[in-house]
């Protein structure tokens, strides 16, 4: 799959995204964080279970087969939920979304660079960095817009 | 973790639940110093997401992506429902009770997930996060600006449009290397 295709899908995966968070901030407030997300993994994990059955070929190696750091990714997400939870009442929506993408941003150029975690290695460029400054830079807008929105 | 998945990433202030679920208690932020203080932790908790993309990739490679999905799904299902348990007892309507649309959220935590896995061997987490932001953004602005779904319809403003064409500059910088 051409880069350009997969940047495509991944746009699109952002969407969707954005459609459930929207969905799921409304479960949440009615039924409890813990509840919504338990719901949304619990059928995450069915829909994916069933899909594995019925679609995915047989491979080599199994989950059971990788070391056990491997499969600590889901740990991050719920450590990200409880912490979520707890400071964005105290420092706001708005400055939290954005500390959240700084980190994301920063710990991925920083894995991309190193190769960590097994990944291919890319080098920090000086266009990546220009990107980091225009993304920086549509966040003070998005911000800027909906505080007076707001 | 789409709902974590989803509850991490939005960018979209307006509708996103961190929003709904700040709105509450927006009357009582805290003193400056907590303030802080906190912030460091909220940028570690970012920095777990890109970890956990990190993972999810050469995971995805090794074992094939639903897997991988699997495990993300499998693992948080089963500490969200530990969670739950030590929690105690919750407030609010029984699942069951809720209206049927609202579980569509657990059917599209899978896609986001496994094109995770698909990305970023191939463009790298920084792209990947990128990509997604420039997806939520701009899924926003366009269902603001032309009512889709049912949204109202309703201008946006010229620093949204802006900060969307920002990211979009951002992708092609990054797709270009």
């Amino acid at each position: 799959m051409s880069v350009f295709l997969l940047l495509l899908v991944v746009v699109a995966a952002g969407a969707v995204l954005s459609v459930q968070a929207a969905i799921n901030g409304r479960l949440g407030q009615t039924v409890g964080v813990l509840r919504s997300s338990l719901l949304t993994f619990t059928v995450g994990t069915v829909v994916t279970g069933l899909l594995i059955v019925f679609f995915e070929p047989a491979h080599a190696v199994s989950l059971l087969d990788v070391p056990k750091w491997q499969l600590s990714g889901a740990l991050f997400g719920v450590v990200y939920m409880i912490v979520m939870v707890g400071a964005v009442p105290k420092v706001g929506t708005a400055v939290a979304t954005v500390a959240v993408i700084v980190g994301q941003l920063a710990m991925g150029m920083l894995i991309d660079n190193f190769g960590w975690l097994g990944n291919p290695a890319i080098e920090l460029s000086g266009s990546r960095l220009l990107a980091m400054a225009c993304l920086a830079l549509a966040l003070v807008f998005m911000y800027r817009s909906s505080a007076r929105q707001a | 973790m789409p709902a974590i998945l989803g509850s991490y990433r939005f960018l979209n202030m307006q509708a996103s639940s961190l929003n709904e679920a700040a709105s509450v208690t927006t009357a009582s932020r805290s003193r400056p110093i907590l303030r802080w203080l906190l912030l460091p932790l909220v940028i570690l908790a970012g920095m777990g997401l890109s970890v956990e993309a990190g993972l999810l990739g050469p995971l995805g490679v090794q074992v094939g992506h639903l897997w991988a999905t699997l495990s993300i799904f499998g693992v948080g299902s089963a500490i969200l429902f530990l969670l739950l348990l030590l929690a105690g007892r919750q407030q609010g309507p029984a699942l069951n009770e809720l209206p049927r649309w609202q579980l569509i959220g657990g059917f599209l935590g899978p896609i986001y997930v496994v094109v995770l896995t698909l990305a970023t061997p191939h463009i790298g987490i920084a792209m990947t996060m990128i990509a997604i932001l420039s997806g939520q953004v701009g899924k926003s602005v366009l269902i603001d600006h032309f009512g889709w779904f049912g949204a109202t319809r309703k201008r946006v403003n010229g620093e949204r449009w802006l900060a969307l064409a920002l990211i979009v500059v951002a992708l092609v910088l990054i797709a270009r290397g």
